[in-house]
């Protein structure tokens, strides 16, 4: 749990730099992302076998579904709870966490949205980041990936694969990959409706 | 895109460790990564102007709803 503890550290330092000091560290991040993923595939590649990836099968492939049905139903429940548009929720839910795109995307249409639909999908990936570590002592660790949406494929992996083990690593890859997959058409046939 | 080409070469080294008989341990650079990593997140996150509180606070309320959404199906639709 040490780890936890410099994890948090480490995103409220970041928070307070960027806040107040408005460094730029241009795409640093985008590095240690893929330092990241390098050494969790390599990890990945030393310890997984198929059959461990056959015994994954269905089960990756229902998650997404539950987690793009519950995150727009809690979108919808969002919109209801402020007054807005059905619409704004239920395109914020879809995004399921990636905020680079549904922040944009609804942009178009609204800004003021647009910057809800970055920031709370932006809170998602950290809420996931702070509370999977948590949530895994109550939640089964396979199920509780569903909270990182299409982050599971990228940015909440490490938390995930560091905290729930190897297997959940896995599930959240597969389940990251095809949210990945769907958010970036479901967005914004939502937004046309 | 990126995610794949690193993650795929990833796998590939950790294949060829493996059939070669290595095992390495990757948790400290592993931890360093992601706490650098967190840092940068942080900064990106810290950068963002809001202007209004009701911007930050409608943001976590559907931060925290699509999130317990998807706990909640995911939990009661399989067992």
């Amino acid at each position: 749990m040490r780890i936890l503890y410099f994890v948090l550290i480490s995103l409220i330092a970041g928070v307070l730099v960027g806040y107040f000091l408005h460094p730029d560290f241009g795409n640093t991040y985008e590095i240690m992302l893929d330092v990241l993923i390098l050494l969790i595939g390599v990890d990945l590649g030393m310890s997984i076998n198929s059959k461990e990836i056959k015994r994954l099968g269905k089960k990756s492939l229902v998650l997404p579904l539950e987690t793009l049905v519950g995150s727009i139903v809690g979108g919808t429940i969002g919109a209801v709870i402020l007054g807005t548009d059905l619409k704004w929720g239920l395109a914020i839910g879809a995004g399921c966490g990636w905020y680079s795109i549904t922040g944009p995307l609804i942009a178009k249409y609204s800004a003021v949205y647009g910057a809800i639909g970055f920031l709370g999908n932006l809170m998602r990936e950290i809420l996931t980041i702070i509370l999977y570590p948590i949530v895994i002592r109550w939640v089964p660790k396979e199920k509780a990936v569903v909270m990182g949406g299409a982050t599971t494929m990228d940015t909440t992996l490490p938390v995930i694969t560091k905290f729930g083990g190897r297997e959940a690593g896995l599930v959240a890859f597969v389940h990251g990959f095809i949210l990945t997959a769907i958010v970036p058409f479901i967005v914004p046939i939502i937004l046309a409706l | 895109m990126n995610i794949f080409v690193f993650l795929l070469l990833g796998l590939g080294i950790g294949y060829l460790l493996r059939r070669k008989g290595k095992r390495v341990s990757l948790e400290v650079p592993t931890n360093a990564a992601l706490v650098l990593m967190i840092f940068f997140l942080g900064v990106k996150t810290g950068e963002v102007k809001v202007d209004a509180l009701w911007l930050l606070g409608s943001s976590l309320l559907f931060a925290v709803l699509t999130v317990l959404g998807s706990m909640v199906v995911a939990l009661g639709v399989s067992k």
